[in-house]
């Protein structure tokens, strides 16, 4: 007999020329519109244009004539400090989540499904609890009469207590624990995905412990801890609440600026320009996300070829 | 078309005269066409089918099958041609003005409602009371075996009772045609078996009117009265099992039904083929002249084994596959590239390497123009 | 990492070092809980007695928590009805049906994620500020709305894709009309979803702060304003009451959305939107 097994027919053809199935998708492309429309013009005009409007703002002068040197102004002096400062944080933060994340995140994928959803749970609980809140906790944990701190001397370790607060030190404390349970999420999305049998594979050949890590496990989970890095970094250079409530004046932060000047300093043009600033890195991060996607991509479609 | 205007939207009896062909039939389709782009899905098919029949559209992927029964159902419109259900012309009807019940391959049964509200649900939009429905059901589960089920999800039942429920859901409300698309394909053999036996027995005592559609052979030979074999968009042959198992009209109907040897060979009268092989076949009449090229088309069950110097040609064994009580044997002829196969009872099988010959029935042995398919 | 798992220090040191970040995630959040029934509520662990006296006092007179609360719960409710209904459509056009620059307008719906939060509140203070807006909870509102309405998108386009549309024709095929179909099968199958994003949407806008923050007014502040406020300047130790309070509407919102998923019958990609993959411009499968 001749044996057939063929999928199922492709009743909707998604190439579609008939006359009724034009109509059809006609209807369907109105149908879109129509919903897509009120969510469209709300975020053009309460998310899009503000954001323009920003934009603009920071490239007029007093009189309203173009000008630069609201970005000069944010450029230099103590205004680039900050904008150094908090890249410095943002870029301990991630790395250290990062390191951090990537061992939690692995244990996970080792534990038993019951306990790998149990310290999940752990793990996205505190993501949906307000950040200030959590930074509240901090501030109590890490005070000089904090547990931490009273554990310490309890311990009698050298130096304690310790200047935990308002320094730096506290900032990328505060800032870990808002930014950790992301990077575990992305991590541990990507772990799961990895196939074991490769990492078998990989020993069977006689690859050893080291190797087998730097040399299949790593790659293959590489383009996730490029995106949690990233990402978390991104997360952090807007950040407000943590720095702002945990760091000393050293620690101010790009966010904490601009609502000083638009707060304090009535000085709309220079938080526009730290705005745009913030934006544009957000956007190099965003881009730079893309890139490593594609050539990550581009990469596993040679080796598939 | 216009005469339809002026019929009435029930269906009308079979004795009303009508000047639209087949009105008096649950299903009439005439000339229909479907074309996706550059590709011809359903080209001009046309049917009729009469009340009580059960009808499959046999066809492998891509003949057409599923965009003829979807066109039927009303997910699909054809560009041309027409379909009647019941004297009325539903060509243009969205598929919910149909009122034909449908079965589809993925069962698509609501999963927040329990078994019997599946089942009710199409009554409750005819509006019947309470009573009746609660009737009803009781009624339809109870045939179909699943009356302890009816307070169940469809997530907690198994594929086959899932698919049980869905037939139940598509012939509660007794529509005039229930159009089944692949309902047993993604079950096992052996649930499949069991459920076309069941399909079988429903159909017969509620005298139900239904189109099938599947790519299994033997399932459509086990269900149908009537089987369409579809290629290319076309209806290759409509008939019943046994005229094209016997009397297949098409080399590709031969193949896709019977698996059959083709033997090529030059016409030498009405009733004979002489063989590349050698031999002299006997044949039943056709209408071929002398001297055409032709194959001459063979089901494995119909040829025998028998001494060399007995058969219309000879040939070495060249394989012997015990499949239960039968025995698989190919043998290649002398002088040909390609062996034939044989289904003949265990009883009588030949030893690898035996040099034998083959005998067939000439009413068994249908000729093809040798140039066709 | 073949390594770690044969060798059994290796093993321990990862657990242990595993069981401390959760500790490090953990532990604010069970602080908090504590000491708001401690008697000093900015000090001691665990606290020497216990006392309701915070929570108490949230309530006396004067007291501005109540007012702060009133307009947080305010301004959360009319967010969750602007992002649910916005979502919803949303929703529906970028799965269900044929959308011109269908990924452009995912992007653009996705986007107020990643962007910071500081731009997007400095853009609405300028929009709001010329219009006299800033106080208003309608136009705290309005700014929550662009934060809250990608996770409800991300929710319901989640839910939407696991109705299997074709259900749509089985009933469709039976006799069932367009609204019958919305009104019995489709509606009721994302219930759960839609319930979900209305949760979500809740909580992203009472925890909300630096949009708050840059659009209210003497008169207007919301809870996490207040609670800014109070940690930077004053000291008011029923502050850790409040921010128990807080915890425990997140955590009662998680255990509703966990309860809906356990009982609900549409089939979700995920409980958390970040779980389907936190956007970057990209599609999630």
């Amino acid at each position: 007999m001749a044996v057939l097994a063929p999928p199922p027919e492709p009743v909707v053809a998604a190439a579609a020329t008939g006359g009724w199935r034009r109509r059809l998708s006609g209807r369907r492309t109105r149908f879109g519109l129509l919903n897509a429309t009120p969510v469209v013009v709300y975020l053009l005009v309460l998310f899009v244009y503000p954001i323009f409007s920003t934009l603009l703002l920071s490239l007029k002068d007093e009189d309203g004539g173009f000008t630069l040197h609201w970005y000069a102004d944010a450029l230099s002096g103590t205004s680039l400090d900050i904008l150094l400062i908090t890249l410095r944080i943002s870029a301990e933060t991630s790395a250290i989540s990062l390191v951090v994340g990537f061992l939690l995140a692995y244990w996970i994928t080792r534990l038993r499904p019951i306990w790998a959803g149990l310290v999940m749970l752990v793990v996205v609980v505190p993501h949906f609890i307000s950040a200030l809140v959590r930074t509240y906790g901090w501030i109590i944990l890490l005070g000089d009469h904090g547990l931490v701190n009273e554990t310490l001397v309890a311990l009698h370790v050298p130096g304690a207590p310790f200047q935990l607060l308002y320094n730096e030190l506290g900032v990328v404390i505060g800032t870990t624990s808002v930014m950790l349970p992301y990077t575990v999420l992305l991590l541990y999305a990507v772990m799961r995905g990895v196939d074991r049998g490769l990492i078998a594979a990989a020993a069977s050949m006689g690859a050893g412990r080291l190797v087998t890590f730097f040399r299949v496990y790593l790659p293959l989970v590489a383009p996730g801890l490029v995106n949690a890095g990233i990402l978390s970094f991104i997360l952090c250079l807007g950040y407000y609440l943590t720095p702002a409530l945990m760091g000393g004046p050293k620690q101010t932060m790009v966010a904490s600026l601009i609502d000083e000047q638009v707060m304090k300093n009535n000085q709309w043009n220079g938080a526009s320009a730290l705005g745009v600033i913030l934006l544009l890195l957000t956007f190099a991060g965003l881009l730079s996300l893309r890139l490593v996607k594609s050539v990550s991509e581009a990469a596993k479609n040679r080796g598939g070829a | 078309m216009s005469e339809l205007h002026v019929m009435s939207e029930k269906q009308s009896p079979p004795t009303v005269a009508s000047p639209v062909s087949g009105a008096g039939k649950p299903l009439s389709v005439t000339k229909v066409r479907k074309t996706y782009g550059a590709m011809t899905a359903v080209d001009e098919v046309s049917m009729e089918i009469g009340a009580g029949e059960f009808v499959t559209f046999l066809g492998s992927s891509g003949s057409g099958k599923t965009t003829t029964l979807m066109m039927i159902a009303g997910f699909v419109e054809p560009e041309s041609g027409s379909i009647v259900v019941g004297g009325r012309d539903v060509t243009r009807l969205a598929p919910q003005k149909r009122g034909l019940g449908f079965v589809f391959q993925q069962y698509l049964l609501f999963p927040h409602m329990t078994v019997s509200e599946n089942v009710a649900f199409p009554l409750q939009l005819r509006g019947l009371s309470k009573q009746e429905i609660r009737t009803r059901v009781g009624e339809t589960l109870e045939m179909a075996g699943l009356s302890r089920f009816a307070r169940r999800r469809p997530r907690e039942l198994s594929g086959g009772q899932q698919q049980r429920v869905a037939l139940c859901r598509a012939l509660v409300y007794r529509p005039p045609v229930i159009l089944m698309d692949e309902p047993l394909g993604a079950l096992d053999k052996k649930l499949r078996d069991q459920l076309q036996t069941e399909i079988k027995r429903i159909q017969r005592e509620l005298g139900l009117t239904v189109i099938y559609v599947t790519h299994d052979q033997e399932e459509a030979l086990v269900l149908s009265d009537r089987i369409a074999v579809m290629r290319d968009g076309r209806i290759d042959q409509f008939d019943t099992p046994q005229e094209l198992f016997e009397r297949p009209r098409t080399p590709f109907v031969a193949d896709f039904l019977g698996a059959a040897n083709f033997l090529p060979g030059t016409v030498e009268s009405d009733d004979a083929v002489r063989l590349d092989t050698g031999g002299v076949l006997r044949i039943r009449r056709h209408d071929l002249a002398s001297g055409v090229r032709a194959r001459a088309a063979v089901q494995p069950g119909r040829l025998a084994v028998c001494a060399p110097e007995d058969g219309f040609c000879t040939g070495i064994v060249e394989t012997v596959t015990y499949v239960g009580t039968l025995v698989r044997v190919t043998i290649r002829p002398d002088g040909a590239d390609t062996c034939v196969r044989l289904e003949i009872p265990a009883g009588r099988a030949p030893l690898m390497g035996d040099r034998v010959g083959l005998t067939a029935d000439p009413r068994d042995v249908s000729v093809f123009d040798g140039t066709a398919g | 990492m073949i390594g770690l798992r044969d060798s059994v220090a290796g093993r321990l040191v990862l657990g242990v070092i595993s069981l401390l970040v959760l500790v490090f995630l953990g532990l604010p959040i069970v602080l908090i809980l504590v000491t708001s029934f401690g008697s000093d509520a900015l000090g001691s662990f665990p606290p020497e007695s216990w006392t309701l006296t915070w929570y108490q006092q949230l309530f006396a007179d004067g007291s501005k928590w109540p007012a702060a609360l009133a307009l947080s719960a305010t301004v959360a409710a009319l967010t969750t009805v602007f992002s649910v209904v916005l979502g919803m459509m949303a929703a529906i056009a970028l799965v269900r049906s044929d959308l011109p620059l269908r990924s452009a307008v995912y992007g653009l719906v996705l986007a107020p994620l990643v962007i910071p939060q500081v731009v997007v509140a400095l853009g609405l203070f300028l929009l709001f500020e010329p219009a006299a807006m800033l106080g208003s909870p309608i136009a705290i509102a309005l700014g929550h709305t662009v934060l809250a309405t990608p996770i409800a998108v991300m929710i319901l386009m989640a839910t939407l894709k696991g109705i299997d549309e074709r259900l749509e024709d089985a009933a469709a095929s039976m006799g069932a009309g367009r609204l019958t179909i919305a009104r019995r099968i489709t509606f009721p199958l994302a219930a759960p979803g839609v319930i979900a994003a209305a949760i979500f949407s809740f909580i992203t806008s009472f925890d909300e702060f630096f949009i708050s923050q840059f659009l209210s007014s003497v008169d207007t502040i919301t809870l996490p304003v207040q609670v800014f406020n109070v940690l930077q300047f004053d000291v008011d130790p029923s502050v850790t009451a409040v921010a128990a309070l807080l915890i425990a509407v997140a955590l009662v919102a998680l255990g509703l959305v966990a309860l809906l998923r356990r009982f609900g019958t549409g089939k979700q990609g995920g409980l958390l939107p970040v779980e389907t993959g936190v956007p970057a411009g990209g599609e999630p499968k």
